[in-house]
């Protein structure tokens, strides 16, 4: 316990402030939070022992041990998996803290895949990486749920991000579609943490790493059509910016909002990426196939944001106009007139931006949160560098396109000082 | 729940994590006992898995077939029917996209790669490109066969693979009658 309070303590109680009684039950509660905040230090500490010892577990029965008979290799195949096994099943049945069941947990899962990887050296069987993992995830899954354990979460995203990845990147280039089952299958753990835990550290994490997995993965299925990947794209972080301003996570902090920043950065980077003009000349022209995987993937997302934004309009979360959430709508419809006219919508593309910096200034302004004002700013600023490299525009297109953003520089400077001018005068 | 049900919960998970590699060995050793053994001529190179360590590559002299039919589509299952040359090496007999119930010889279920339609030829994708060696090893290997392959002696590095009922197991590489294993211990690629 911290040694000013228990000096403060003692000053109150000789001071008559509080009486012994009270100092003693002020004294325990501080004792207790520190005895549970070493607790939560220890589980972290042997969860990090835990995965350093099961991949190093791994890298040397990657070795390859030549000299070692069939049988030896095999019974070393087994003794990781059988000892973590009874670890497990020992902290189960026990019913042992969290620290052991968190540890162990993560013991067998490396574990596991130290013994799929070693039986496939010994008979070197086929299989890429993809099918490796796929075994290895499924094995591990009903663990999550028997331990409660959170740091298996953690992994199994991980793994289950890069079983999509090494399929649908690098050595398939299939539709990873048992990706979303996987994922699903994590919901019901992470469920229970928003409802129990909202605050919790491993919630945030989560918070963050589930649309980052869906950030990375999401180009794995755009497979036949890749123009409609910007599209894609563009509606995911249209879809993940709303998740993040539910109520539930936006009252939240903003590094705790995972959704929130990422949908927002997300958005501003294709934008950014779309309002360049030689990208739909090279890129998009009268090679679009509406009869595709990627344009049913692209309906799909659209169709859930749009859900969620209406769910959110009818629940009243929606109170002042935010045009980050509706971003998404706005670039469908660009995007469909670059069909008919490609200039006029690389046009609207950069005015969105601009008025999404705008916005950001203002809300930032509005809230006083100084990231948020400056974001803004750092979206136009980033715009106008971008403009200099669009050297296939017209001088006249241009010259316009930078006076509105010089107006809009003009604006949002007026505002801010007119706002800490307001301030002050508060004060 | 009560412990008692995770626990037994937990015994299910345990038997079924321990079967999944029981029944992959309990198959390669059987086609180990009572599969048919081919030799592959082959030539190899050594890349590395993140989690399963050094491996050589294998690519096969008989990785392609000449067929007029050029409708094969990448990854797609074929059935490759395999026979022996003179000199005992294997050969593929014929290919197809399902099982042939009047050709008799044994079958490798592999993936089409890529049709050349220059050379009317399909190339083959075996499922036993992999041979897992230990990590010092597996570079000295692929040196050892490039220099064999070099001097003006008959090429003679091969694949022995135990094929049965369409599944297959790459027991060993030999160069010079030799396991590459103690080909590259012996030194003799010095």
């Amino acid at each position: 316990m911290n040694s000013k309070i228990q000096k403060d303590i003692k000053e109150l109680v000789a001071e008559q402030v509080i009486s012994k009684d009270t100092a003693s039950k002020i004294t325990s509660y501080y004792l207790s939070k520190q005895r549970h905040s070493s607790n939560k230090l220890f589980t972290v500490f042997a969860v990090l022992g835990s995965t350093l010892v099961g991949l190093g577990i791994i890298l040397i029965l990657a070795h390859n041990w030549d000299d070692f008979s069939r049988t030896l290799k095999t019974a070393f195949a087994f003794a990781p998996l059988i000892i973590g096994q009874a670890m497990v099943g020992y902290a189960i049945l026990k019913d042992k803290s969290a620290t052991w069941k968190e540890a162990s947990g993560v013991f067998l899962f490396f574990a596991v895949g130290a013994s799929i990887a070693l039986v496939s050296q010994i008979y070197n069987i086929p299989g890429d990486l993809s099918s490796y993992l796929l075994t290895w995830i499924l094995l591990c899954l009903p663990l999550i749920y028997l331990l409660k354990s959170s740091a298996l979460v953690i992994l199994q995203i991980v793994f289950i991000t890069s079983y999509a990845c090494s399929l649908g990147y690098f050595s398939g280039n299939k539709t990873p579609w048992v990706y979303l089952i996987l994922l699903a299958s994590l919901l019901p753990h992470y469920y229970k943490l928003l409802k129990q835990g909202k605050l919790h550290n491993i919630t945030s994490i989560l918070n963050w790493l589930l649309p980052l997995s869906f950030v990375i993965v999401m180009g794995a299925f755009v497979r036949d059509n890749g123009n409609f990947g910007f599209l894609i794209y563009v509606i995911l972080f249209g879809l993940l910016y709303n998740i993040g301003k539910i109520p539930f996570f936006n009252d939240q902090k903003l590094r705790r909002n995972g959704y929130l920043v990422l949908g927002s950065l997300g958005t501003v980077y294709m934008l950014l990426l779309t309002s360049f003009n030689w990208l739909w000349e090279a890129v998009f022209v009268n090679r679009l196939n509406f009869n595709s995987q990627a344009f049913y993937i692209a309906l799909t997302l659209f169709c859930l944001a749009l859900a969620l934004l209406t769910y959110s309009y009818l629940k009243k979360w929606i109170r002042n106009f935010n045009l980050f959430q509706y971003a998404f709508i706005f670039f469908m419809l660009f995007f469909m007139i670059s069909l008919v006219n490609t200039g006029l919508s690389v046009i609207l593309i950069n005015l969105l931006i601009l008025i999404l910096g705008i916005m950001a200034v203002k809300i930032g302004a509005a809230t006083y949160h100084f990231g948020v004002l400056n974001y803004g700013l750092l979206i136009i600023t980033v715009l106008i560098a971008c403009r200099f490299f669009d050297t296939d525009m017209s001088f006249v297109l241009r010259g316009l396109l930078f006076v509105g953003v010089g107006v809009g520089f003009f604006v949002t400077n007026y505002i801010m000082l007119k706002k800490q001018k307001t301030l002050k005068t508060q004060k | 729940m009560k412990t008692i049900h995770i626990f037994t919960i937990f015994i299910m998970v345990v038997l079924i994590q321990l079967f999944v590699p029981s029944q992959m060995i309990f198959n390669q050793e059987l086609i180990l006992k009572k599969g048919k053994v081919y030799k592959f001529k082959t030539h190899p190179v050594d890349p590395t898995d993140p989690f399963r360590g050094k491996y050589i590559n294998l690519n096969y002299e008989i990785g392609s077939y000449k067929t007029t039919d050029s409708l094969w589509q990448r990854n797609e299952d074929i059935y490759v029917y395999l026979t022996k040359d003179s000199l005992g090496f294997a050969k593929i007999d014929t290919i197809g996209r399902t099982l042939k119930s009047n050709n008799k010889n044994d079958y490798i279920k592999a993936k089409a790669g890529w049709y050349s339609s220059y050379s009317n030829t399909l190339s083959i994708e075996f499922p036993f490109d992999r041979y897992y060696m230990e990590e010092t090893k597996a570079y000295n290997a692929e040196v050892a066969v490039r220099n064999r392959q070099r001097d003006s002696l008959p090429h003679n590095t091969y694949a022995l693979v135990y094929v049965k009922d369409g599944a297959v197991v790459l027991n060993d590489v030999i160069i010079d009658d030799m396991s590459i294993r103690n080909y590259v211990e012996n030194g003799s690629s010095k």
